[in-house]
């Protein structure tokens, strides 16, 4: 029997809890162990107590790279601030939205998911998020004075708000100082000369390719040629776009669409300046044998730790505006079977200090931050990669509000690719992603 | 019904709940979706007839993915017969058998993504070696995975170097079964190697030969991992097979449940009438 009740202790006390155990204290009397098991009791009580008042939540995310490492700690440091723990549940981003879209409507889904901007319209209009009302959003200190307005604005669908944004992945150009430097192409500061056109661009890639297994220029990180994040770039870069403005029809197929495609052929088959269409170009770069590099800004801590010598500058405007791809991660309150309000406090809590934390987020995993608050905090000005990304701002760009958008995105992958190893014609290809994306299901 | 029906049916039925439950409900809801408009998350669902059915029929890219599918189940299934076999008949009098069984089964033993990681790596066109050593050896490099005329080769390749180990281990055990006693007859008759090959192991092969083409034909026409991983169906859809489209239509294109659950069942229809074709032509004198 007391065998048993001892077994019982050690469970509810944790750690502890062996330490009553008379294998341990064999000469311990009847009554003072009946009086340290009732007071270890006592003591396993009051620490659930305090469990219950602090609840723990679950939080999905795919923050599958370094920056899962840097988000766990900040974590650890929110549930050693605010008694809250955080259960997270961390897989690839696709298999993520897919789990979502599953698990929300069986009531299974998690307090707390952290997506992509272009999921708002879908998730929201499938009914899988929970709308945000103003005075809540107002009443937990978020203003929208506070954000950038292409962050704020992607966290809405029809006017509603469903999330809001923590940081701000986007494009930047990398440029291997020591490919650039072999070609000739740097300043008399010995900094590697910056394309300020689509033409500069092409004539200093094919100096760079010129030399054997070394490539010119890339847009994407594996697998350039189905890169749809960089042929969304190019297109806004040319005022044309996925859909129409009225979101019904596509618009790929239009001249500003084309002449995108086009270019989009030539890079690997007129041009000859970029890698294969799968290559990895992340590995090429630090490999030394790709110069200059339009890719995520989640890239380049690990450029950094590769110690690959680079330089990163805002993107140049190669069609007609300099306008920047970017796809800020948004903090989403899935719906629950039934309404938890110490869970949902808890997981607003967890919003609201990551966002007075952004700062940490931003110097250890590398995104600037979607609130304008940290922009002007001097280690983040002081870094030059951060700074060019900042220097960005006014010129992001996000997928257009459409449900359809992801959708219409995986659509155009294998056209896009089809269209970069020279497989279809441009005209063609677009004529027909137009014609697929038109197909889509309401 | 006597006594033992029941306590037989009282044993079977803990597998016939768990079939049930996970094998012909999913079948027969599929079946039932495949006429519907159902998407995952939107409570309401029409029924549409045949039209899901009859999208597939307009549906280039279902008709690239079929054709596909096929063509990698024709080219693959020799090689995967003949490069299994060869070993077999190579280790199965060798005195490092076993040693080598275990070297060959290893690749078997590692997830499809986990080979085809690797793999992608061994043909990435830039910093992989496949093309260092073509380029030592003064051959042209090449883009394997990106090349429309070599990609679907490349995941042939890829998933004969994974599958042979298992295969081998099959045939070894056929080529066991088979009883020294004929070969030594057939050597009294004055057949050799080849002759003997011929003549005792091809026929009393047939069942494990009927097995391999079987199960290597079905999940051929599942072929999804491989793909993937290496070419995500690339370049463009050159290497687009049914499951990924039907992948991709159910949970990446707007959860389209009805439409994939009607590429579901006629992938089943084509699967179940190369089953039936090759029972029938495999079938012969066969002993089981």
């Amino acid at each position: 029997m007391s065998e048993r009740e001892n077994g019982v202790e050690g469970g509810t006390g944790g750690g502890n809890g062996s330490a009553g155990s008379p294998a341990r204290r064999p000469r311990v009397s009847r009554r003072a162990f009946v009086a340290g098991a009732g007071a270890a009791s006592v003591a396993a009580w009051a620490r659930r107590a305090t469990a219950q008042g602090k609840p723990t939540i679950t939080y999905w995310n795919g923050l599958t790279g370094a920056d899962g490492k840097v988000m766990d700690e900040l974590i650890d440091q929110f549930t050693r601030d605010s008694g809250i723990r955080i259960e997270q549940q961390r897989l690839p981003w696709a298999d993520l939205y897919a789990k979502l879209q599953v698990a929300v409507p069986a009531g299974e889904g998690p307090d707390l998911a952290l997506i992509h901007t272009v999921e708002v319209p879908h998730f929201a209009s499938d009914g899988v998020l929970e709308a945000i009302d103003d005075a809540t959003t107002t009443a937990k200190g978020f203003r929208a004075d506070d954000y950038l307005p292409a962050t704020w604005q992607g966290g809405t669908y029809q006017s509603k708000r469903y999330s809001l944004p923590l940081d701000v992945p986007q494009h930047i150009l990398y440029l291997n100082t020591k490919v650039m430097k072999e070609a000739g192409l740097v300043g008399a500061d010995g900094r590697p000369r910056v394309p300020g056109s689509r033409d500069e661009l092409v004539t200093m890639a094919k100096r760079i390719a010129s030399k054997p297994e070394t490539f010119g220029f890339a847009i994407g990180t594996v697998g350039p040629g189905r890169y749809t994040w960089g042929f969304h770039n190019l297109l806004w870069q040319n005022g044309a776009n996925i859909y129409a403005a009225d979101l019904k029809k596509a618009a790929v197929a239009e001249p500003a669409g084309l002449e995108v495609a086009e270019f989009w052929a030539a890079l690997e088959g007129q041009h000859k300046i970029a890698p294969p269409a799968n290559a990895n170009c992340r590995d090429a770069f630090i490999a030394g044998k790709l110069g200059m590099w339009i890719a995520g800004s989640w890239n380049f801590t690990g450029l950094r730790e590769a110690k690959v010598e680079f330089t990163a500058a805002p993107l140049p405007r190669l069609f007609k505006q300099p306008v920047v791809w970017a796809m800020p991660h948004q903090y989403t309150f899935p719906k629950a079977k039934a309404a938890d309000r110490t869970k949902r406090d808890a997981a607003w809590a967890h919003v609201r200090w990551m966002t007075d934390h952004v700062a940490e987020w931003t110097l250890k995993a590398g995104q600037v931050s979607a609130s304008r608050k940290a922009h002007s905090d001097a280690r983040i000005t002081g870094d030059p990669v951060l700074r060019a990304l900042l220097s960005q701002a006014p010129q992001w760009q996000v997928g257009q509000p459409t449900p359809k958008w992801v959708a219409a995105e995986n659509l155009t992958r294998p056209v896009i690719e089809a269209v970069y190893t020279g497989q279809k014609p441009a005209k063609a290809a677009m004529e027909d992603l137009a014609r697929q994306i038109n197909a889509l299901p309401d | 019904m006597t006594r033992q029906t029941r306590v037989a049916y009282a044993f079977l039925a803990p597998g016939l709940l768990l079939f049930a439950a996970y094998r012909l409900y999913p079948l027969l809801e599929g079946l039932r979706l495949s006429f519907t408009n159902a998407r995952l998350g939107r409570p309401l669902q029409q029924w549409v007839g045949l039209a899901n059915y009859t999208r597939l029929l307009e549906d280039t890219r279902f008709h690239v993915s079929l054709w596909n599918t096929a063509l990698y189940t024709v080219a693959s299934t020799l090689p995967i017969l003949a490069v299994p076999l060869a070993l077999a008949l190579a280790l199965n009098r060798g005195r490092l058998k076993n040693l080598l069984r275990s070297v060959f089964f290893f690749p078997f033993t590692l997830s499809v993504v986990t080979v085809g990681l690797a793999w992608l790596w061994l043909l990435d066109p830039v910093v992989g070696p496949f093309n260092y050593y073509l380029r030592a050896l003064g051959a042209p490099a090449r883009s394997w995975l990106a090349d429309p005329h070599t990609a679907m080769a490349a995941i042939i390749l890829t998933t004969v170097w994974w599958v042979t180990g298992y295969y081998l281990v099959i045939y070894l055990a056929g080529l066991q079964d088979i009883p020294r006693e004929l070969y030594e007859a057939a050597a009294l008759d004055g057949a050799s190697g080849p002759r003997a090959f011929v003549a005792v192991t091809l026929p009393l092969l047939r069942p494990v030969l009927l097995f391999v083409v079987v199960t290597h034909v079905i999940g051929s026409f599942q072929l999804f991992g491989q793909v993937f991983v290496l070419t995500n169906g690339g370049p463009g859809d050159a290497t687009r097979t049914v499951v990924q489209h039907l992948y991709e239509t159910a949970f990446q294109n707007f959860f389209q449940f009805g439409a994939a659950s009607a590429m579901a069942w006629v992938l089943f229809a084509v699967i179940l009438i190369f089953s039936l074709v090759q029972f029938r032509l495999l079938r012969g004198h066969t002993e089981y």
